[in-house]
């Protein structure tokens, strides 16, 4: 069933990839169910494809988009790993700050979207508000309007957001940590930092390399921060592949090159499976040996 | 000894430190969307800007509840229909998600199901697919049926990328329950299908609690597939509203933060409420979030 309703659908859209979509002439080939009306449009071959690795557009959101997952899992691991062991520590409250946690990671992303703009408008948001006062900054500071700025605000607001789940993920791995282990280093003289350097990220390797690949994907797939945030501009500079994706096939209404641009980024992620799939299976099998 | 004591009480302050700066970075944005929600407009961007709000008013929430009538009166009367459809749609699809995703992650963590690893590989390549590329196929698809702008296509379509989480989160909890409860009710003279829901099911509590919240959440949460199958206004849940007033130039940004966190406050509680099982669920079946 599940194979159905994901299944067709995508066999669907990689179909309207080779398609020449237009929404309203469906007259011609079509798939009839009772009475159910499928239309299948012209075949066009690699044409939305040709045109699409031609378009100086798509490479430059490629590469944005490259950009963007490289800073987006930089920041989630780093930041994930550091509140992770600053939460490891023994401290007063520990099962608050557990729940604490779990509040960016549970808002949507409309949220997410709306309470970072409270935060960043150049005329009510609160950084703004805090620098000024702090006699920082002469004027409130427009974060969005250079697409550099911008691009770089949509990965940390993203960070903020996902970064949670990499902590409660590096927190649970850490538990299963033995003591015994810490101890012995301990009475080998070793200090904090060589402890984390030779005891604990060793054992996260495992939860380290998903987290890394989770937020690839999360990364190449973002969308509706970008909706909140920025819309794609200033000038096109904050279009991800996916945005464009997004933009072509449902705010310009061209289906055909908006499903192929969709279906390059289906493709890596395909890869990405295959990558997460072999060591995920890989620890299988060396649990069962 | 001195030293040392010195040591370790530097490290203890640094430890609080470092907490104080988690719970402002986690909390913090999301405080101030309530700030702000509870506060004027004329407040909020007045210079120097005041963090403890001059005046407290609920007109925002009064606005957008409809009992104090402005000039976005209209926009802000369908957030209460939106979220009465958003709680149907999630409630739909989670129930949905516990029948079948539940009996499916039985079957894969306890039969030899045909083509197993092929499906498995399936399952977890629809985990990480952009669900945007399904769009385009539901948005001609739900035309064709007549369900565009109807609940029912959009607990369809939720159905579709929610099921292949519980289904993982539930085969990873499955695999925890040791296979000799199952045989033991067998050898007691149930069958399969007894021995599934009147054995392992009561002890699968925590399990249906992860996987329910979480389903729950997701659907709560979702923006873009709602953004664009579901445009009319009335017929859509409450993150389309929202974004939608947020890219209105003229309603106060105070107004739109009380929407929002009207939005965040059931997510974050249903999270908070369920935070053990959640957390034991997800990091068992590693979901990406």
């Amino acid at each position: 069933m599940i194979s159905l309703v994901v299944g067709f659908p995508l066999v669907y859209s990689l179909w309207m990839s080779f398609a020449d979509v237009n929404l309203l002439r469906t007259t011609g080939l079509a798939l009839e169910i009772s009475g159910l009306r499928i239309p299948f449009f012209r075949y066009v071959g690699v044409q939305n494809y040709a045109r699409l690795l031609a378009d100086p557009l798509y490479w430059d959101s490629f590469w944005r988009t490259a950009y963007f997952v490289g800073a987006f899992v930089v920041e989630t691991t780093v930041v994930g790993l550091g509140m992770a062991l600053v939460l490891q520590e023994r401290f007063l409250g520990r099962p608050v700050m557990r729940s604490l946690l779990l509040i960016p990671w549970s808002l949507s992303r409309v949220v997410v979207g709306l309470l970072w703009i409270g935060l960043l408008d150049v005329e009510f948001g609160a950084l703004n508000g805090l620098l000024y006062k702090a006699g920082l900054i002469d004027s409130y500071i427009s974060f969005l309007k250079s697409g550099f700025s911008a691009l770089n605000v949509l990965v940390s607001v993203y960070m903020w957001n996902q970064a949670p789940f990499a902590t409660l993920l590096l927190l649970a791995g850490m538990q299963s940590i033995p003591t015994e282990l810490y101890m012995a280093a301990e009475a080998d003289g070793a200090g904090y930092w060589q402890r984390l350097r030779y005891v604990t990220l060793p054992a996260l390797r495992g939860i380290l390399f998903l987290v890394l690949v989770v937020s690839t994907v999360n990364g190449f797939l973002m969308l509706d921060l970008i909706y909140m945030l920025t819309m794609g501009g200033p000038a096109n500079e904050t279009t991800t592949i996916s945005w464009l994706g997004f933009q072509t096939a449902f705010q310009f209404f061209k289906f055909g090159p908006g499903t192929a641009i969709l279906y390059t980024l289906t493709v890596l992620c395909l890869i990405l499976t295959v990558v997460y799939h072999k060591v995920v299976f890989r620890k299988l099998e060396a649990e069962e040996v | 000894m001195m030293p040392g004591a010195i040591k370790r009480r530097a490290s203890r302050a640094l430890v609080y430190t470092l907490l104080v700066g988690v719970v402002l970075w986690l909390v913090g944005p999301f405080i101030w969307l309530f700030v702000t929600s509870i506060s004027y407009q004329r407040n909020l961007l007045a210079r120097p800007l005041a963090l403890i709000p001059p005046e407290i008013t609920l007109d925002n929430y009064r606005m957008v509840l409809g009992m104090l009538r402005f000039h976005a009166e209209g926009q802000a009367a369908k957030i209460l229909p939106s979220m009465l459809n958003s709680l149907v749609v999630a409630a739909a699809v989670t129930l949905v998600n516990l029948a079948v995703g539940t009996t499916a992650g039985y079957a894969y963590a306890r039969f030899r199901v045909p083509l197993k690893a092929f499906s498995l590989f399936a399952l977890l390549f629809t985990r990480m697919l952009p669900t945007v590329v399904l769009i385009p196929a539901y948005f001609l698809l739900f035309k064709a049926l007549g369900l565009q702008n109807t609940l029912t296509g959009l607990v369809l379509a939720y159905c579709s990328f929610t099921l292949p989480f519980t289904v993982w989160i539930m085969k990873a909890y499955f695999e925890t329950i040791p296979a000799d409860l199952d045989k033991s009710a067998l050898v007691d003279g149930c069958n399969r299908l007894q021995a599934y829901y009147r054995v392992v099911l009561p002890v699968s509590g925590p399990g249906l609690v992860a996987a329910g919240a979480f389903t729950f959440m997701l659907c709560w949460n979702e923006f873009i597939v709602a953004q664009i199958l579901n445009t009319k206004l009335g017929m859509t849940t409450l993150p389309p509203v929202i974004a939608g007033m947020n890219a209105q130039i003229n309603i106060d940004y105070s107004v739109i933060a009380a929407s929002g966190f009207l939005a965040a406050l059931p997510a974050v509680l249903l999270v908070l409420g369920f935070q053990r099982y959640l957390v034991q669920g997800l990091t068992a079946g590693s979901v990406k979030g």
